[in-house]
């Protein structure tokens, strides 16, 4: 292996590194559609951690994608009983706007949540309708993060309506999940332009030189590592920005540093 | 442990992947950034172009590197582009090309029996492994419908599905898996977490083959996936090596 980077080493002797710890910033938990997931259990991800030097996750379970008022109770149960290695996103489902000011009441009622959870493409609602408008507007006020799943050229959450969501909500913090998938230009032009937009890599680190791109394109500083755990494990997006042509601090920033700004260490 | 890709391509792509591989030189320079030794190839003329042109420009190309090995495309016997069955052997012989691949769709035939029965017969006669890419479909079939027709028909040929959906296709390929012995995926995409150890735990290691999707995807995720699976250490040999060793070793041309 030419590969000189110590994190790498670190990593492909042991599986994990003391120097470089891992934050997931993009995960989901529990049963979901169209997958078989082997690991399930809590404690199964996190004997999946404990083997990849993951320190702790962000998740949003994929029932609280659905139904919200059930599920965001889960990931509720989840950071109170593993509070050191579960945080949690509060999931949004526009398709049911009667409930979102009720649940935005809720939000403050739990510790353990960072921040919101969109998946516009899949409640097929673009990121700019108003029935977002209630929980980007408390986003902003109280500076929280929101992640968006984000693809290219999708006319529910592409990156030129993530742009337009920036400019409107300056002080929403924005992980683009999937990293504008496809849309690498446009992505990366956006997560530049915008202080408060962030790439997150989930999916994007399996495309062969997206990593690279983006750090020359945006800066480390503005790239977060997610796994989409329980859908992927861990090693597989670790392994692909280890071998990146990047800087030994870029792996620093993607896999933990960045995170640690944003959510705490 | 010692990596042997069995899904690795490079040339020049009608759409080229985001970071292009456009000669031999590059995937040769990825192997040995991340610790790969060795590749089964295809090039991306037989892919885009035909095999009529592919196959001869991987042997041509991949001379100066043994670490590489010859795979070739393959076309209906009927139309005799690449010669008769017979002399397609008689050309893998000599060029000692040890697998075919598939493409149906970019190709435009049927992967059945009524197109490829004598081809198919003499591949499972004589062990040459049939690779199929997981995005091709057949006849507006997806793979795993394909795989199904083409293994109900020979049951004892080695079919290998590379690239199968990272989002998850267990509930595609483990029912091939549990009918047909000859049937194999490649890892370049069980990105699945426990994905692994679990298959192992079911099936054992034998029907799973190491592979990188290289050049559209990067090797060093599927490496670290691999090298960190809850499974033996032997377990791992195989499938990063000795299940593709072995599936080549048995091939008589």
């Amino acid at each position: 292996m030419k590969n000189p980077s110590e994190i790498t080493k670190e990593f492909v002797k042991n599986g994990l590194s003391e120097i470089c710890p891992v934050i997931d910033t993009h995960t989901h938990f529990g049963p979901g559609q169209g997958i078989y997931f082997p690991k399930l259990t809590p404690e199964q991800m996190i004997d999946t951690m404990d083997r990849c030097g993951v320190k702790y996750i962000i998740s949003a379970p994929h029932t609280a994608l659905v139904d919200t008022e059930r599920g965001n109770m889960v990931a509720a149960g989840l950071v109170t009983k593993y509070p050191k290695r579960f945080k949690a996103y509060w999931s949004v489902n526009p398709n049911y706007p009667d409930r979102i000011a009720k649940e935005l009441e809720k939000f403050e009622d739990f510790s353990g949540f960072v921040g919101f959870k969109f998946l516009s493409d899949y409640h097929r609602i673009a990121i700019t309708d108003q029935r977002y408008s209630p929980v980007l507007e408390y986003a902003n006020k109280w500076k929280l993060p929101v992640l968006m799943h984000t693809w290219g050229n999708s006319g529910y959450d592409g990156p030129a309506l993530v742009e337009q969501v920036a400019k409107k909500y300056p002080d929403v913090i924005i992980l683009m999940g999937h990293s504008g998938y496809g849309q690498w230009d446009k992505a990366i032009q956006v997560a530049r332009d915008y202080p408060n937009v962030y790439l997150e890599l989930t999916a994007a680190y399996s495309v062969r030189g997206a990593v690279e791109a983006m750090v020359e394109g945006v800066g480390s500083e503005k790239i977060t590592f997610g796994t989409d755990l329980p859908w992927f494990d861990p090693h597989y997006g670790i392994g692909c920005v280890i071998f990146a042509r990047i800087a030994e601090d870029d792996r620093h920033n993607i896999l933990h540093r960045n995170a640690e700004r944003l959510f705490g260490s | 442990m010692e990596f042997f890709d069995c899904n690795a391509s490079y040339g020049i792509y009608s759409v080229p992947p985001y970071k292009r591989a456009d000669s031999v030189d590059v995937l040769i320079e990825e192997m040995e950034w991340c610790g790969i030794h060795r590749a089964m190839v295809r090039h991306a003329a037989m892919i885009d172009e035909s095999p009529i042109v592919g196959n001869p420009l991987l042997l041509e190309q991949m001379k100066p590197y043994p670490n590489l090995e010859p795979s070739w495309g393959i076309l209906p016997p009927q139309t005799k582009e690449l010669g008769t069955v017979q002399e397609l052997m008689s050309s893998m012989k000599e060029n000692n090309v040890k697998a075919l691949w598939a493409y149906p769709a970019k190709h435009r035939y049927l992967l059945n029996s009524t197109t490829f029965g004598e081809l198919l017969e003499e591949m499972t006669y004589r062990n040459i492994p049939l690779f199929l890419e997981r995005n091709e479909s057949c006849g507006g079939n997806e793979w795993a419908v394909t795989a199904d027709f083409v293994l109900k028909d020979f049951p004892k040929l080695t079919l290998i599905v590379v690239g199968h959906g990272s989002w998850g296709e267990d509930r595609f390929f483990r029912p091939l898996i549990e009918r047909y012995e000859g049937f194999y995926i490649d890892t370049s995409r069980y990105e699945l977490d426990g994905g692994i150890a679990d298959f192992c735990k079911t099936y054992g290691p034998y029907r799973l083959l190491f592979g990188t999707n290289f050049p559209r995807t990067p090797m060093g995720g599927a490496m670290l996936t691999l090298m960190h699976a809850d499974i033996k250490e032997d377990e791992k040999a195989a499938i990063a090596g000795g299940n593709l060793e072995r599936i080549l070793s048995e091939v008589k041309l």
